[in-house]
């Protein structure tokens, strides 16, 4: 235990490090964006003066390192500043909102891909080659191929205009809150399935083929036990190390990069709200998203290769051999 | 047919592939006895592993099966899966080759063992792991309880096999099948556990099926032999007639490539079989050997019948009893004239070792080579032996260049060559050579032959014209027995042994001075490690080039070399010339070394000095003499608290010891 504690002191390093380099790389990529802040909060028909006047006042004019000491100094203390299209307007007051929308449609996502994906993974890595496993992995093939706006499209027409049964726009009407209306998460959280089914399955049927030719099974079915006893208790464990891998992986894209769905669905989650940020060149607002996703991608990352060395002991026993 | 345990009646075991069907186990009969050692001999691809997944009903999809196995008189081919299942593991065991890779990474040694006992004894948790801390106890493993606690990976693997081994015994199987089970191991650690597994037998009145391509191995544990080729029996008999009268071609072509005590490069030349084991297709008859066979006629190809040719011993051999005289068959061959003169004592060294140290890790240090000091004369062959871990690799990759040493001096022609190889300067890098000990993946797999040997030539000896050194190539080529028709070809379209050789002639085609050989024999089968060692034999007697030849095999050490290292845990424990350590040997980690070899002669049975315990511990530095935990001389505390004097013989022999001779 002492050596996993370790491991997350070093990845924790690691990661502030991380997000102090990204946090700078933000911002010079938001600073060479061609516009000026200024002439765009007046709008085209300012003058000169007031452009000039709106750049002195605002700090805009200040040396490189000195706006983003002070961007970073807001951030750190959780003040991300005022959105510059919706004037006025604390990003804090939309951002969060916005995030706990998302967080919801990932985790609904999460729950209807997983276990599908590495359910029907394992069963087709178990029947390679057989009927079962070519169907599966057709399926996983094909889903796989279709990009998220046409399976999206594909959805919408299917089981909302069709059926009728989910709302063809996920919007939340204005005075109810999302848990009034859970059923706009549904056909999204499908997209989403839609995409990451093809490649969890597929990774997890591969690394279940491989652990089932491997030697310590073999040597599981040749001491006598069952088939079933076999692939549940000495190769799954295995067989999911790569999988966790991979939708570590994928975790932050699910959380923050879900920017052609929840457009697509008209989603009101983190991903529209960068669409609209990049839109109208909301330059506070866009930095404070970037930010998030990049502080959700790097958390991922870090909770993944935590449980990836929890679930290996050649990992969390590493140096204990005697 | 009542005292017969396992019996195997005309099985033929088929794979439908896309080239066809090819036959892996061609018409095998053969009977085991109750409490019967079997030993399976024959090299790799002879069908002695699917003949022991055949008996476990355990094989591919595309399998076909012909035949009856009957275990205690029932045909396991009528047995459905789920009957088959309370026979594995509980009536018939199986121990792999590889124990590291047959444990369960993920599960705990005591949860691996415990299930067994669980699944076929219907224990509970706590009976089931009292019955595998009793198996552990079975096998000598000190602390089982804290063994049961751990993964795999925590233990060596020779505990890792005697794991393995104790996990076929839970249930005190009546039949346990062997597939090569201590290949993967060193000598000392063999030894153990094959006298182990001798002395379970007895115990517990079980049936074993050895399988092995070492003689010496089934010399040791088995009573009657199966020689196989291509799938086919060709000898069988009792132990004792088949090293006595060994009849079929191959049998004798096996015995005589192993190099073995006596067996030095000045008075024989190794047998080698010509060829490689041919996949045979479903419907090919004939004698399976005769394509290689040097003594085939035109009958070979089309009769083919196994024949009794004293009680018990068969032969699949028409000429097999037509001569009385052993040699008629294999012709002892005289080696290469030597012209070199093996008296090296008043020449000048070529390498020069000065306290070499290496120290892996910053943090962790790992100890690995802890100050050694030796020369290499030039043309000469100093063979460095030991076990793994000892530091004999390191020590090569030092000198290579691979590694740079942590502190001490590499001498090369008198320049300091104790850096890493990319500051080293064109003319050492040239002269110092290097071959891996796995050819198929130390050669680079998408360049061609050509271009994997003409690159040295390029980069260290400048023949920049691509005539002149396609010309050069086709010549060292030829001296490794290799046509021009292997330039254009990729390494995976080569065999294990002609991958070696071309490994060998890269090294030489920019005639080195000093190649570093890395166990070069180790992946390969006897026969082809004969012809490889004849090869480089012969090399040598043309080239003048001097070797480091690093092997973990004595018998390969003893054929090829001209001075012997012998190390132990990153020190030096004897050195001298050949002679003079085989023979007068002084230090106890050398004596049990030697007695640890297999030996292939069945009529000298030696004493086993069993090591027990480990290597020490490389991240602790010692200051005793590192041996002194497992030596059987151990003369009392001086061992553990003052490293030992060099005791010296004489001009170029000497040992680490507090024993005086």
């Amino acid at each position: 235990m002492k050596r996993l504690m370790q491991l997350f002191l070093r990845r924790l390093g690691s990661l502030i490090a991380t997000l102090v380099i990204m946090s700078f790389i933000i911002f010079l990529l938001v600073e060479i964006m061609p516009g000026d802040v200024a002439q765009m909060i007046l709008g085209q028909s300012a003058t000169d003066e007031a452009v000039a006047a709106l750049r002195e006042a605002r700090g805009l004019n200040d040396p490189l390192l000195e706006r983003y000491g002070r961007w970073v100094s807001g951030v750190a203390v959780g003040d991300l500043g005022d959105s510059i299209y919706m004037q006025g307007v604390s990003i804090n007051s939309i951002l969060w909102r916005r995030v706990g929308h998302s967080m919801v449609l990932a985790l609904t996502a999460f729950l209807m891909f997983v276990p599908l994906s590495i359910l029907l993974g394992v069963l087709a890595g178990v029947k390679e080659k057989k009927p079962a496993d070519s169907v599966i992995s057709f399926l996983g093939l094909a889903t796989m191929a279709l990009p998220e706006f046409v399976s999206g499209v594909i959805l919408i027409s299917i089981f909302a205009v069709k059926l009728n049964w989910f709302p063809i726009v996920s919007v939340i009407p204005i005075g109810e809150s999302l848990f009034e209306n859970l059923n706009i998460v549904v056909l999204p959280a499908l997209a989403i399935t839609f995409v990451m089914f093809g490649y969890v399955s597929r990774m997890q049927r591969s690394s279940m083929i491989s652990v089932m030719n491997s030697d310590y099974v073999r040597a599981a079915v040749l001491k006598g036990m069952p088939r079933k006893y076999v692939i549940f208790r000495h190769a799954l464990k295995n067989a999911l190390l790569p999988t966790i891998t991979i939708i570590g992986m994928n975790m932050g894209w699910l959380f923050g990069g879900l920017v052609v769905v929840e457009t697509l669905f008209g989603f009101p989650g983190m991903g529209s709200l960068l669409m609209t940020a990049i839109k109208t060149r909301d330059v506070p607002l866009i930095e404070a998203c970037v930010l998030l996703i990049t502080v959700i991608y790097s958390v991922s990352t870090m909770v993944t290769d935590m449980m990836y060395s929890f679930l290996n002991p050649r990992i969390r026993f590493q140096g204990g051999q005697k | 047919m009542k005292d017969n345990i396992l019996e195997i009646d005309n099985l033929h075991v088929r794979f439908s592939t896309f080239d066809g069907l090819f036959s892996a186990v061609n018409n095998v009969s053969l009977e085991l006895k109750y409490n019967e050692s079997i030993g399976i001999i024959g090299e790799s691809g002879c069908g002695k592993s699917t003949l022991s997944f055949t008996v476990m009903r355990y094989l591919a999809s595309n399998a076909q099966v012909d035949g009856a196995i009957r275990f205690k008189g029932e045909n396991l081919f009528d047995k459905s899966e789920k009957e088959m299942e309370s026979y594995r593991g509980d009536r018939i065991a199986m121990v792999f080759q590889n124990p590291y890779s047959s444990l369960n990474p993920s599960l705990t040694i005591g949860f691996q063992l415990d299930e067994v006992s669980m699944h076929h004894q219907n224990l509970n948790k706590i009976q089931a792991r009292e019955a595998t801390i009793k198996a552990l106890e079975m096998m000598n493993l000190g602390d089982p309880k804290g063994i049961a606690r751990r993964y795999p990976h925590q233990v060596s693997g020779g505990i890792q096999q005697r794991i393995c081994i104790a996990m076929a015994l839970l249930c005190k199987p009546d039949l346990m099948i062997l597939d090569e089970p201590t290949t993967a191991l060193d000598v000392t650690t063999e030894a153990v556990i094959l006298d182990s597994i001798k002395e379970l037998k007895d115990k517990l009145n079980m049936s074993l099926m050895y399988i092995s391509h070492d003689i010496g191995v089934i010399n040791k544990v088995a009573e009657k032999i199966v020689v196989m080729y291509s799938g086919e029996i060709v000898e069988s008999g009792p132990k004792q007639k088949i090293f006595e009268n060994p009849s079929h071609p191959y049998t004798r072509a096996l015995i005589n490539c192993m190099p073995r005590g006596g067996v030095v490069k000045e008075n024989t030349k190794l047998n080698t079989i010509p060829g490689y084991v041919r996949k045979r297709g479903a419907d090919e008859g004939g004698c399976p050997f005769a394509d290689r066979c040097e003594k085939r006629n035109e009958t070979c190809e089309s009769l083919y019948g196994t024949k009794e040719i004293g009680e018990g011993h068969f032969a699949a051999c028409d000429r097999a009893y037509a001569t009385d005289v052993p040699d008629t068959f294999i012709e002892k061959l005289a080696p290469k004239k030597r012209n070199v003169d093996t008296d090296f004592d008043s020449e000048k060294e070529l390498l020069k070792i000065e306290d070499l140290h290496k120290i892996y890790g910053a943090r962790r240090k790992v100890y690995a080579v802890n100050g050694i000091n030796f020369d290499v004369k030039p043309h000469s062959v100093l063979g460095i032996v030991g076990e793994s871990g000892c530091g004999k690799s390191t020590t090569g990759h030092m000198v290579s260049g691979l590694f740079k040493p942590s502190k001490g001096r590499i001498l090369f022609d008198d320049v300091d060559v104790s850096i890493a190889w990319n500051k080293r300067d064109k003319e050492t890098l040239k002269n110092i050579q290097l071959i891996f000990q796995n050819p198929g993946r130390s050669l680079n797999p998408s360049h061609t032959v050509e271009k994997i040997i003409g690159r040295a030539m390029q980069k260290l000896a400048n023949i920049n014209d691509v005539k002149e050194r396609r010309e050069k190539i086709i010549e060292i080529l030829r001296k490794v027995d290799l046509g021009k028709e292997y330039l254009k070809k990729k390494p995976r379209q080569l065999s294990g042994g002609e991958q070696q050789r071309v490994a060998i002639a890269r090294a030489l085609s920019i005639s080195p001075s000093l190649i570093v050989c890395d166990e070069p024999t180790s992946a390969l089968d006897v026969s082809v490690q004969a012809s490889v060692l004849n090869l480089l034999n012969d090399l040598q007697l043309d080239t003048h080039v001097a070797y480091m030849f690093i092997s973990h095999d004595l018998n390969v050490i003893n054929y090829l070399s001209d001075y012997i290292m012998v190390m132990y845990a990153g020190k030096i424990a004897e050195y001298g010339k050949r002679d003079e350590v085989m023979e007068n040997t002084h230090h106890p980690y050398t004596e049990a070394l030697l007695s640890a070899v297999p030996e292939v002669d069945p009529t000298k049975q030696k004493k086993i000095i069993e090591l027990e315990g480990q290597l020490p511990d490389p991240a602790k530095k010692i200051t005793g003499c590192p041996f002194a935990g497992r030596c059987h001389k151990q003369v009392g505390e001086i061992c553990e608290k003052e490293y030992p004097p060099m005791v010296r013989l004489s001009e170029d022999h000497y040992y680490f010891c507090h024993i005086k001779p």
